[in-house]
């Protein structure tokens, strides 16, 4: 009985050990890319140019004449950031970015040009950048607080979009200060 | 039966201009051209007065707020004023905000509609002038003593920044003698002291200023040249 035992021992100790060191290389592999993340972050190579500075100023001032509504406000950090970590600024500006790309600007390209052209390009860019990004904690506030920008633009119908347009140089202020 | 309805149009006329001219009514008391001036960041709204109401009985009141708030700011300093013009620099001090100011006039007891400026951000809008700027000579270099102009004073919080950093504005140094075809740009950015080393002897030298907004390259009018002569 002993004889058969002790081989069928370090049999479970040997499946043991190996499970224990794939855990292991798992882990660290895991530790590396997966629980942390790619962080939310732009490259300085990335910053806008003076000149997509210039149009989204020039593209928002236009906007803006045709916004009358001065007291509801779609991109300000009282609205966006409520309750979010700093850490995680990015990761905000990632889905407004986002939605601001391809439910408000690709529907209205055609419009106050040739501005719209060399802000919406220079967004698609950094919109594709942050793309992969993610994090790992519970994102809820951010979710709340970003499908609160979506109701208001939608609540508001054209007027919102146009409004989102009008807000473009805040945008650019806030993306550059959170993400780079 | 035309010329009855001629007669009944004039006298309708008649009388609905003539209560025009005793009665004011509030269209014309309504400030006009309500907006921003932005030197340096200083931000002066501006106004002019409504269409015949340049009577000595005529008070603006003066509001602002940042694009987005709910309510307005009553400008203490500028309520129940004559002048035509309020400076709303202090209020205004965030420069890559947007804000809005809006005004209305009081004749008689009878205020005016507000009338609003459109939307407002300063770092966009002001204009930006030429820098100071000194030369001395010391042996065998030139010293450029810079100066941005006058800048509004920031709140105390943010008086750890340089003026020029806060304001996000450089200065650029421009040099030539007769021996460079083009003039040359020796020097980009904040310092208020810049050193032009190696100056041949026997040569004269200009040197010019000029303020830049990186951000949006955009350049403010040049400051006065100097020339010196290297001993």
């Amino acid at each position: 009985m002993a004889t058969l035992q002790r081989p069928a021992n370090s049999f479970l100790k040997g499946v043991m050990t190996a499970s224990c060191l794939l855990l292991i290389a798992l882990w660290v592999q895991g530790g590396a890319a997966w629980p942390i993340g790619p962080h939310c972050r732009l490259d300085k190579s990335d910053l806008p140019s003076a000149q997509v500075t210039n149009h989204t100023f020039r593209l928002a001032e236009e906007a803006s004449l045709a916004d009358n509504n001065t007291d509801v406000r779609l991109f300000g950090r009282h609205q966006l950031f409520r309750g979010v970590n700093a850490t995680d600024y990015c990761y905000v500006m990632k889905q407004v970015l986002n939605f601001t790309v391809e439910e408000v600007l690709l529907l209205h390209s055609h419009r106050y040009q040739p501005y719209m052209d060399t802000v919406l390009s220079y967004l698609i860019r950094i919109n594709h950048k942050l793309n992969h990004c993610y994090i790992e904690r519970d994102d809820q506030n951010i979710q709340r607080n970003v499908q609160e920008l979506k109701d208001t633009v939608r609540e508001l119908g054209e007027s919102g979009e146009i409004k989102v347009i009008g807000e473009l140089n805040l945008l650019r202020g806030l993306l550059v200060t959170k993400c780079f | 039966m035309l010329s009855k309805h001629c007669f009944l149009g004039f006298l309708v006329t008649f009388f609905l201009t003539g209560e025009t001219e005793t009665q004011p009514n509030c269209d014309s008391l309504k400030p006009q051209k309500v907006h921003f001036q932005s030197r340096n960041f200083h931000n002066i709204l501006h106004w002019q007065s409504g269409i015949g109401c340049t009577s000595n009985s005529s008070f603006y009141t003066v509001q602002y707020k940042i694009y987005g708030e709910k309510s307005w700011t009553n400008k203490e300093s500028c309520s129940n004023i004559q002048q035509v013009f309020c400076d709303l620099t202090d209020e205004t001090s965030l420069v890559q905000e947007s804000y809005y100011g809006r005004v209305r006039m009081n004749s008689m007891g009878i205020p005016s509609d507000w009338v609003i400026t459109k939307r407002f951000t300063p770092c966009w809008e002001t204009k930006i002038d030429s820098p100071f700027m000194n030369l001395t000579r010391s042996n065998q270099s030139l010293l450029v003593s810079l100066g941005a102009p006058n800048l509004p004073d920031r709140a105390p919080k943010e008086k750890t920044m340089s003026m020029e950093d806060y304001y996000e504005l450089v200065y650029r140094v421009f040099i030539t003698n007769k021996f460079l075809k083009k003039e040359q740009m020796i020097y980009e950015g904040t310092h208020r002291v810049v050193e032009i080393e190696a100056v041949a002897p026997h040569m004269s030298y200009c040197v010019v200023a000029e303020m830049y907004q990186p951000m949006f390259d955009r350049r403010s009018q040049r400051s006065k040249k100097i020339c010196v002569e290297i001993s």
